[in-house]
């Protein structure tokens, strides 16, 4: 999705395009936070399933096929902690490993 | 009669004023009763974001917001349709989001708190913090800004609840 003048980070989240001009501070975590806006302008949240404690994993609005009890951004990675142990996106933002 | 519904509202613009962003209050008596699962709040696009956003849970018995006409959503097509349905009213058996004007009843707060509206918000209850509400209970539930939002557009909103 293209950028406009006064956001530079054009994502998806609830069946909407969200914009920011920064990403999503450090610490910041889900929940309580409702989203994470990467350097990427990819919006990551959760949704509505569950697996026991565990929420799916989205990226602009789509499934990552994950599952994890927390979302958090710091120092430019999203990580997933879960029940599985803590999971992060790959260095080429292609994997969660 | 059993399952999972949502209440959403996307991408409204809010009154500038204190605004109740969803209203629920559960069916006449005998009925199933609503157990609240999920509340989030957040603002897909603005210029800045300032300061953080006051955020409340209430309950309401009577003289109810002016809402806009929203019905719950089935969060599964195998179940049923919600009991309850769309309304302006508030009234019981009744739902509604992004008022228009606050009803002169008052508010019990059962939930306070604020957040960054360049993250949202996003509140998921743990089992022992289910919010149940019986039919019949009189009762409507709100999720609310007590102020009013410092930017008004494109805020989108929502809820969770299992009616059984």
């Amino acid at each position: 999705m293209s950028s406009d003048d006064s956001h530079l980070l054009i994502g998806r989240a609830l069946g909407q395009v969200w914009k920011r001009e920064n990403k999503t501070e450090s610490y910041v975590t889900i929940p309580p936070a409702l989203i994470i806006m990467d350097s990427d302008g990819a919006v990551w949240t959760v949704g509505l399933r569950t697996r026991g404690t565990e929420f799916n994993v989205l990226r602009n609005d789509l499934d990552t096929g994950q599952f994890c009890e927390r979302i958090e951004y710091l120092n430019g990675v999203v990580r997933l902690y879960g029940r599985d142990g803590t999971r992060r996106l790959s260095r080429s933002r292609r994997h969660i490993i | 009669m059993a399952g999972a519904y949502s209440l959403n509202g996307a991408a409204l613009t809010l009154a500038n004023q204190a605004v109740t962003l969803t209203f629920i209050n559960p069916i006449a008596s005998p009925n199933v009763d609503f157990s609240f699962r999920r509340f989030w709040c957040g603002q897909s696009a603005a210029t800045t974001y300032t300061g953080n956003q006051r955020v409340q849970l209430n309950t309401q018995v009577t003289a109810f917001p002016t809402l806009v006409n929203v019905a719950p959503a089935k969060l599964a097509n195998i179940d049923a349709a919600s009991v309850i349905s769309g309304n302006t009213t508030g009234a019981a058996g009744t739902s509604g989001v992004n008022a228009s004007a606050e009803g002169a009843g008052a508010k019990t707060v059962i939930w306070a708190d604020a957040f960054s509206p360049a993250n949202g918000w996003l509140l998921v209850l743990t089992p022992d913090e289910y919010i149940e509400m019986g039919a019949g209970s009189a009762n409507g539930l709100g999720m609310h800004f007590p102020v009013a939002a410092t930017t008004l557009s494109n805020w989108s909103f929502g809820c969770t609840w299992v009616e059984g």
